[in-house]
C-alpha cells in the first residue's frame, strides 16, 4: 500500500470499540503501575535501598 | 518522511547487527582508554574543542603527550580513525561501505565545523569570569556544549532547505548507530563517576525502576485509552503511538509493531513523528529545566530522562541541561560535580530501554492471543523478548562494570581515573556532535507538514504536553527534591 494511501486509512480508519481484553490491559497495566510506583516512593523515602 | 529516513530506522534484523557493533565499538574505545591507567595512552591524538576567540586555538589533541602533533593534524587523525572504524562497521550492517565512507566524510566535517563554531566565545562564555578570561564583553552563554545546538541546526536547515543534499548524506546519517556509541562509552564515564557516592548512585537506580513503572504501566495506558477512545485510532496505529511517546520513541514503536504484526509502514510513520517533537523537545526542555529547576539539578536530569522519547535526543538533552545547569550553579558560585545531571538522565533511559522486549512479548501475547489469534506470524514466542532486548544496553553495563571496578580497586589514582573520564568522554561528545547533525538531517518539518500527520501530531501534542511530562516531573521531584549532585572538591 502507498505511503499517502496508509496515511489517510490510519487517519481516517473507522472507529473500532474497545475490547474486554483492551480495557482490562488499560486497567491492570494502571492499576499495577500506580501500586508498585507508591511502594517505590514509599522505599525511596525511607532509604531503604 | 522519505523511505529512506525510514530505512534507518531500525528494522529489527539490522538493529540487532547495530546494536552489537555499537556495543564493540564503545567497549573497545573505553578499555583502550583504561589502559592508560598503566601509563600509555592509546588515544590521546583525538581532537579536543575548546572556547576560542582565536580560530587557530580552537582545537588541540586531548593527550599532553600529544602535544607536539597540533590542533588540526590531530582533528584530521581523529576523522581517519572514524572513518576506518565506522566504515567497517558499515560493512558489518551491511550498508554501502563505499557510499558510506563518502557521506561520512562529508558528515563529520559538517557536523564538527558546527560543533568547532559553537565554541565562539561570544556563544560558549558562561560566566563573568569567562567571559574575562576570553576578553569578550557578551555572550549567548549556550556553554561550550552550545555546539551541540549549532550541529542540529546545521541538519534542520539541510533537512528543510537542501533535501537533495539531505537524501545524499543519507548512508551515513545513523543518529541510532553514533548514539548508543555514546551511550556505551558513557557508561564507563558514570561508572567512574559513581564510585565515590554510592548511596547517590543507589538513589538513581531506585528512581530508574519508577521511570520503568511510569513509562510502562502509567504512560502507555493513558496514551493509548487517549488515542482509542477520543481520536479514534485503529488498534494498529495506537499500540505503536503509545509506545512511540510513552516508553522510547522510535525503537518501541518499531517494537511494538513487530509485536501486534501491524504492517511495517505503520510503526515508521509514528516513528517519524517521534523524532520531529524530539527535536523539538530537545530545543525547549533543557532551557526550561536551567530556568525553573537549576536549584533541583537532578529533579531536572531525570525529568528530562522520562520526557525526551529518543536516546539520541534524551541523552543529547541531558547533556545540553547539564551544561546550562552547572554554568548557572557556577555563576552563584555552587560548583556541582560533572556527569551527574547527564548520567542520571543516560540511566533512567537506558533502564527504561531494557523492558522493550517484555513489553513487546506482552503485547505479541494479547494480540496473538485474544485480539487477532489468526493473524499470520503466529503466537507470541518468549524468545521475542530477547529477540527486541536492546544489545547496546549489555555493552553500557559492561563499561559501567569496568569504570566502577577500576574506581574501586585504584582509589588512590584518582587523576588517572579522571584523566581516563575525560579521553572516553572526548569521543562520547564527537559521537554526540554527529547524533545531533543526524538528528537534524532527518527532521524535514516541511514534509510532515505536507503529508499530513495531524491527527497524530494532535495524539502527540496532547499526551505528551498534556500529561508525560506533567506527570514526570512532579514524580522526578517526589524523587529528588532536595538531592543534590555532590560537588567538586
Amino acid at each position: 500500500m502507498g505511503q499517502i494511501d496508509l496515511k489517510a486509512e490510519v487517519q481516517g480508519a473507522a472507529a473500532e470499540p474497545l475490547l474486554p481484553i483492551e480495557k482490562k490491559l488499560i486497567g491492570w497495566s494502571l492499576g499495577l503501575g500506580i501500586g508498585l510506583l507508591a511502594i517505590l516512593i514509599v522505599v525511596n523515602a525511607l532509604g531503604l535501598l | 518522511m522519505t523511505d529512506t529516513t525510514a530505512s534507518h530506522v531500525e528494522s529489527a534484523p539490522v538493529q540487532l547487527n547495530e546494536d552489537w557493533v555499537s556495543a564493540i565499538i564503545g567497549i573497545s574505545v573505553f578499555v583502550l582508554a583504561l589502559l592508560g591507567l598503566s601509563g600509555v595512552d592509546l588515544l590521546g591524538w583525538a581532537v579536543k574543542s575548546k572556547i576560542w576567540t582565536d580560530p587557530a586555538q580552537s582545537l588541540g589533541p586531548f593527550g599532553k603527550s600529544y602535544a607536539w602533533l597540533g590542533g588540526l593534524p590531530s582533528l584530521v587523525f581523529t576523522y581517519l580513525a572514524l572513518l576506518a572504524v565506522l566504515s567497517a562497521a558499515a560493512a558489518v550492517i551491511k550498508a554501502n561501505v563505499s557510499r558510506f565512507a563518502v557521506t561520512f566524510s562529508a558528515v563529520f566535517w559538517l557536523a564538527y565545523l558546527a560543533w568547532d563554531i559553537g565554541g565562539y566565545a561570544h556563544f560558549a562564555a558562561e560566566t563573568p569570569a569567562e567571559l574575562a578570561k576570553y576578553g569578550v564583553t557578551w555572550s549567548l552563554h549556550l556553554t561550550a556544549e552550545g555546539g551541540y545546538i549549532v550541529a542540529l541546526v546545521a541538519g534542520l536547515l539541510i533537512a528543510n532547505f537542501f533535501p537533495g543534499v539531505a537524501a545524499w548524506l543519507d548512508e551515513a546519517i545513523r543518529p541510532d548507530l553514533y548514539v548508543k556509541i555514546a551511550i556505551v562509552l558513557l557508561g564507563g564515564a558514570i561508572g567512574i563517576t559513581v564510585a565515590g557516592k554510592l548511596n547517590l548512585a543507589s538513589a538513581v537506580f531506585v528512581r530508574s525502576l519508577a521511570a520503568i513503572v511510569e513509562a510502562y504501566l502509567i504512560y502507555w495506558p493513558v496514551v493509548y485509552f487517549i488515542a482509542r477512545k477520543y481520536f479514534g485510532f485503529s488498534r494498529e496505529a495506537a499500540a505503536p503511538l503509545a509506545s512511540g511517546i510513552s516508553i522510547c520513541g522510535v525503537a518501541a514503536a518499531i517494537a511494538t509493531g513487530g509485536a501486534i504484526r501491524a504492517r511495517s509502514q505503520v510503526a515508521v510513520l509514528v516513528a517519524s513523528l517521534v523524532v520531529v517533537f524530539a527535536v523539538i523537545e530537545l530545543f525547549l526542555l533543557p532551557f526550561l529545566a536551567s530556568t525553573f529547576l537549576a536549584h533541583e539539578p537532578l529533579v531536572a536530569a531525570s525529568w528530562i530522562g522520562l520526557a525526551v522519547k529518543t536516546d539520541g535526543a534524551a541523552v543529547a538533552a541531558g547533556g545540553i541541561t547539564e551544561a546550562l545547569i552547572n554554568a548557572k550553579n557556577a555563576a552563584a558560585g555552587v560548583h556541582y560535580q560533572p556527569g551527574w545531571i547527564l548520567g542520571t538522565t543516560t540511566t533512567i533511559k537506558v533502564f527504561i530501554d531494557v523492558f522493550i522486549g517484555v513489553w513487546a512479548f506482552i503485547l505479541a501475547h494479547v494480540w496473538t492471543t485474544y485480539i487477532n489469534p489468526n493473524t499470520p506470524g503466529g503466537k507470541a514466542k518468549a524468545s521475542e523478548i530477547w529477540d527486541r532486548f536492546p544489545k547496546f544496553i549489555l555493552g553500557f553495563v559492561l563499561t559501567f562494570a569496568l569504570g566502577l571496578a577500576a574506581a574501586l580497586t585504584l582509589k588512590g589514582q584518582g587523576p588517572a581515573l579522571k584523566a581516563v573520564a575525560d579521553e572516553t568522554t572526548i569521543f562520547r561528545v564527537i559521537f554526540f556532535v554527529l547524533t545531533f547533525f543526524s538528528i537534524g538531517v532527518l527532521s524535514n518539518f516541511r514534509r510532515l507538514w505536507a503529508d499530513g500527520l495531524g491527527k497524530l501530531a494532535a495524539v502527540y501534542v496532547v499526551s505528551l504536553f498534556g500529561f508525560v511530562i506533567w506527570v514526570g516531573l512532579f514524580i522526578s521531584w517526589l524523587f529528588f527534591h532536595g538531592v543534590k549532585p555532590p560537588l567538586v572538591s
